[in-house]
This record gives C-alpha cells, structure tokens and sequence, in this order.
C-alpha cells in the first residue's frame, strides 16, 4: 500500500526536477546546444573544440554538448533535438544524422523561436525559412577533388572502386556523387567500379567489408573511401593483402591512424574537411543571429587534399592534427 | 556396431550439413563465381571474433540464459587491452587483463542473475549500456591507439611471405578458435560443468530438486563465457590495431544468431558448440558470397535474415517428427 504513491511521486518529481533546469535561465547566460553525429571520432572532438572557443569568446554563453551515443542512431538524435526544444535553449546548433529524420523536430524549434543553425550535414528545406543557416563543408567539391587526385596519378588509367559509407548519409552521399561524376567526366580511361557495397556504421564493419570487396576485385588500380572509418578499415585490408602502397588509394577526413598511413605511403591523398571551424562558425552564426544580425544561408567551411608531398606544410598540419586538446583540456 | 558409429560421425557433421547446403546453392546460381581459398582465409577470419563470444553465448543458451552485453564486453576489454599495452605493460599482460576484464564481465552478470535474480534478458540488457558507458569513459570516448606488438599477424587473412605463421595456411586466430571449439566442445559435453548446463536449460525446478547447486552453477557459465568474451576482445584490437570503444555494437545479435543458426534453443537445453560455429561461419560465408555476386548490401541483410528463420524452422519441424516416432 505504502508504495503505490511512489510512481505518482516520481511523475510528479520528474518535471520538478527538469524544471529546476529552466528556472536556471533566469540568469543571463545564453545556452546554445550543440548537437553532433556521435562523440567517439576525432572529428566530432575538433567540431567541440571549435564550438567551445566560439563560446569562450563571449562572456555570457554556455555550450551544452552533447550527442547520440550511435553515430547511425536516428531515434536517439531526434529525441535530443525534443528535449532540448521542451528544456529551451536559446539557439541550437545541430549536425542532422539523417536528411529527413530531423526536419520535424527542426521545424519544432524554429516554431518555438529557436533559431537552429545546420552543420555538416544538410536537411531537407530552405535554408533561411527551415533552419536558420547551413555551414559546411562542400562535400560534392571534397569528391570532385579526391576523384582528380586519383585520377591524376593514373595517367595509365584502370580499375578503381568506390566503397561506399551508408545509406541514408547526406554528406558522404555527396562526396561519393562528386567522385563518380568527375570520374566518369574527367577520366575515360578509368575503369569504374561502383559495387554498390557499404562499409556500415564501424571500423569494423569496414574491413569486413573491404576484405570481401578486395577479394572479388583483385586488379585494382585505385580505391576511393568517403569517410574515416570506410578509410580506415580500407586500409587494414589493403595492408593485409599486401596492396598497400601498391594501389593508389585516396581517403575522407583525418585520424591518428589515418595519417600514419600517408606517412608510410599506404594513402596516396586525403580530403580534409576543417571540423574545429565548423563547430566554430556555426555557434558563432547562431551568436550573430540573437545579436539580432543578418546571417549568411551557406557558409562553406573549405577543404584541403594533404598528400605525402605537402603534409608538412602548416596550414595541413593543423588540419591533419587539429589541436582540440588545448581548448578541451586533454 | 558400424551403423552406430556411422550415426554418431553424422550427428557430429550433422551442423555443417546445412552450411554445405547453402554453399550448394550459392555454387548452382552461378558456378562461374570461384570460392577459392583467399575466400576461405578471409571469411575465416572474419569468424574469429564473432566465433569465440558465441561458445560462450552457446553455454549460456543451453542454460536457458541470454547475454546482450556481450558486445559491449568486448569493445570493453578491446579498450582495457590497448590501454594496458600504451602504458607498456608486457603483451601477455595486456592480454590476461583483457580476458580477466571480460570475466569480470561475466561475473557481474552472473551476480546480477542470481542474487538479484533478474531474468537474464533484464540483468544484461542493463549491463549493455554499463558496460559501453565504461568502455568510454576509460577510453576518454577516443579509439585508443597503441601498438599490437605483432598481434596483428594472428588475425591477418594473408600473412606475408616472411611472417612466421605462412606455414599455418589459415591465420593463428583461426586455429585458436578451432582448438577452443574442441576444447569448449569437450568440456560441453564430458565435464559436470557442461552437464550441469543442459540440466539447468532443460528443466531448472527439476536441476535443483536434483541437488544441483543452480546459482554457483550459472554465475561459473557466466564467467567462462566471459573468459571467451575478453579474448573475443583483445582479438578485436588486434584486427583493428586500435581499441574502439564503440566498436562491436550490434554485435550480440550476430553472437545469438550464430548459435541459433547452429541448433542452439533460446528455451534451454539444447545447442552444441560445433552447431554455433558453423553458425558462425555461414554469417561471414554469406556477406562475402553476396558481395562476389555483386549483390547490394541489403539483399544480404534480407537473406541472412530468413537463414536464421529457416534454421530454426528446420530444426523444429525435426524435433516434432522425433517426439512422434
């Protein structure tokens, strides 16, 4: 009997307890929310530093990171976008997972006058109207300029295979589209092969799925990989069959054990995004906007291809190792 | 006598009949595509990792238990292994303290099971989160990256020439999983342990009327699968080269699906060991051949997925025709 008010208790306390949470916005710190894909990879880490620093430049702003703990988990980023919106933040900064997964609760926030700026992903809609801005990278240009890195070193022409990364992923659906149509455009002697195969949500489910591919396709010439873990689990395989460094192979993004391998030559190129000045300007855009200023829609955060000729250079070097320890504290 | 012998050889080939059958029809579509033998040393060792979780998961199945958490057992050891071994540790430190981690693993489940007596299904449906969570937190949500000191070659699909395991065909992982198959195998069958584990999974009220000590019984299931969790684990790392802490996520499906697919029953009492890696083997078998056939990933996910439902259909339909006669 005693403990049939206790699930009455806790509903009740519930709220109480989420409420405690808003009555602190009484102060006059703005909260942004800064929503990645995941928070395992580098990548997300550098996007966090660059969000904090933009942060930091302003007295009065607390950024609330936090993501998906699945980088492939719609669900789970949608409920996130929810609770943020019924919590209220003050503007939020959002790298949708899925194209169209998150236009509803985008539209939530922008209802409720929460401005919501997109970040490395793009969401269905009009940028503007839908969301408030859209920063990133030009991922159909970071494709164009992997295939003409590839294609450049193969004046002989051959086989090269796409491996691609998921369905349903925006981004690297544009790196892969980009690829292939300059590919096809550029370079007739290319052989292209594009099996249509996946390298799914982990390293691991990358090198399975490299391994299978290269033992179907043993004559290959180059190989082209649109993200870090497709390339990274590309290049466990390649090394295993001994082609590594044989094959003229170009990657997407930056990591500890990708940039060994284009110091041993086993990577030919890799397309680097700048991920510490996208989570930077896109905190900032939103910044702008509750200063009550006019925003660009598109704002290109640029890419680099760093191969093993210029991965000295400074500009590469910080880009290869952005340096997300200073800002986060190690 | 020979027929007697004849029947038990077959009851022992008798998990591999359904992996032949669908090598032959995979060989009828197109006889054209070869399966050769860099098809069986890759597919092999992508077997690896999946095959040693799923003797232990075949143990706990037999028990009438499930464990979801070990997925997220092995990206955990995965991560303690190379956290041990970038702080220098010896490597046959690194990999006892991955392997005891998985047991530590286990042993919390195990614990949970008895003495809070959650249905297994609960108790590490809530340790998958834990031990993800804390597979994070030590790795500081990075991959850790840390030399393997040679561990890679165990688990390469094509040694080089001058590796000093060319001469083994397959990979040493492989052959290690196949000696602990026999060995797995043996203690399933002929030690108290493994009889314990069918009397528990076939009827637990009878098991402790019996006299059979159930709780001491399942919390030592747990912990040996746990063993084989943590091996799974450093293996892992190995393959990798770096101990991902969100690695093998999903992975627990695929660990089930290998001994259900090998006749294990999720109500208890039944499964084998040489069932699960054959179960183990089809699901690797059949991504590689889908991509030989060219075929999209989802044609594979769509077939693997009814291999599973027939596997068992099969096996029901013949326990119904064997209880009749």
């Amino acid at each position: 009997m005693k403990f049939r008010a206790l699930p009455l208790l806790i509903s009740l306390g519930l709220p109480l307890a989420c409420g405690g949470e808003t009555e602190g916005a009484a102060d006059n710190l703005r909260r942004i929310a800064v929503i990645p894909k995941g928070t395992t990879h580098e990548f997300w880490k550098a996007v966090q530093a660059g969000a904090v620093r933009a942060g930091q430049e302003s007295q009065d702003v607390e950024i609330l990171w936090r993501g998906p703990e699945r980088e492939d988990d719609r669900a789970q980023q949608v409920a996130l976008v929810e609770s943020y919106v019924s919590r209220g933040v003050d503007a939020m900064v959002l790298a949708p997972l899925d194209q169209r997964a998150l236009t509803q609760p985008v539209s939530l926030a922008m209802g409720r006058n929460i401005p919501v700026v997109i970040i490395d992903s793009g969401l269905d809609g009009e940028a503007g109207k839908d969301f408030l801005s859209y920063v990133a990278t030009d991922n159909f240009e970071g494709g164009v300029r992997a295939a003409r890195h590839l294609g450049q070193g193969l004046p002989e022409g051959g086989k090269v295979l796409l491996l691609r990364y998921a369905e349903g992923s925006e981004s690297t659906g544009q790196r892969e589209q980009g690829f292939l149509d300059t590919i096809r455009g550029e370079f007739p002697s290319i052989d292209l092969v594009d099996p249509k195969r996946y390298a799914g949500a982990t390293r691991a489910t990358a090198q399975e799925a490299a391994e299978n591919l290269l033992s179907v396709h043993t004559d290959l010439a180059g190989v082209f990989c649109p993200n870090e873990s497709s390339t990274y689990g590309m290049l466990l395989a390649l090394r295993s069959r001994g082609l590594a460094g044989k094959v003229r192979f170009v990657g997407f993004d930056a990591s500890e054990g990708l940039v060994e391998g284009l110091k041993q030559g086993h990577l030919h190129g890799l397309v680097l995004q700048n991920p510490m000045q996208m989570g930077y300007l896109g905190v900032q855009t939103a910044l702008r906007h509750l200063n009550g200023e006019r925003v660009e829609t598109r704002i290109d955060t640029g890419v680099r291809v760093a191969s093993q000729g210029n991965m000295n250079d400074p500009e590469i070097q910080e880009l290869l190792h952005p340096d997300f320890e200073a800002v986060l504290g190690g | 006598m020979i027929r007697r012998a004849g029947s038990q050889l077959f009851s022992l080939l008798e998990p591999f009949l359904g992996l032949l059958l669908v090598m032959g029809v995979f060989y009828l579509l197109d006889s054209s595509i070869r399966f050769g033998m860099a098809d069986v040393r890759t597919i092999s060792v992508q077997t690896v990792v999946t095959g040693i979780a799923a003797f232990g998961m075949t143990f706990i199945i037999i028990s009438g238990g499930i464990d979801l958490s070990v997925g997220s057992a092995i990206a955990l050891s995965s991560v303690v292994g190379a956290l041990m071994i970038q702080a220098d540790w010896p490597l046959p430190l690194a990999i006892l303290a991955s392997v005891v981690t998985g047991a530590l693993c286990g042993l919390y489940n195990g614990l949970l099971i008895t003495l809070l007596r959650l249905p297994p299904f609960i108790a590490t449906l809530g340790t998958l989160g834990f031990f993800r969570g804390l597979a994070k937190k030590i790795s500081g949500s990075t991959p850790v990256n840390a030399d393997t000191l040679g561990m890679e070659a165990w688990v390469n699909p094509f040694p080089a020439e001058d590796s000093p395991f060319h001469w083994m065909v397959l990979a040493p992982g492989v052959w290690l999983m196949l000696l602990l198959a026999v060995l797995m195998a043996v203690i399933l069958r002929f030690t108290v342990l493994g009889r314990h584990t069918f009397a528990i999974g076939s009827n637990e009220a009878t098991a402790r009327l019996c006299g059979l000590k159930v709780p001491s019984t399942k919390v030592k299931i747990y912990v040996l699968a746990g063993l084989l969790t943590g091996l799974a684990g450093i293996l892992q790392f190995a393959r990798l080269s770096q101990g991902d802490p969100t690695i093998a996520i999903g992975l627990e499906l695929d660990v089930i699906a290998a001994v259900v697919i090998g006749g294990g029953s999720l109500t208890g009492g039944k499964g084998s060991i040489l069932g699960t890696l054959a179960g183990a083997f089809m699901m690797a078998y059949l991504r590689n051949r889908c991509t030989a056939f060219g075929w999209p990933t989802y044609y594979q996910e769509m077939i693997v997925g009814h291999i599973i439902i027939l596997a068992v259909a099969v096996d029901q339909w013949r326990n119904r025709r064997w209880s009749r006669s």
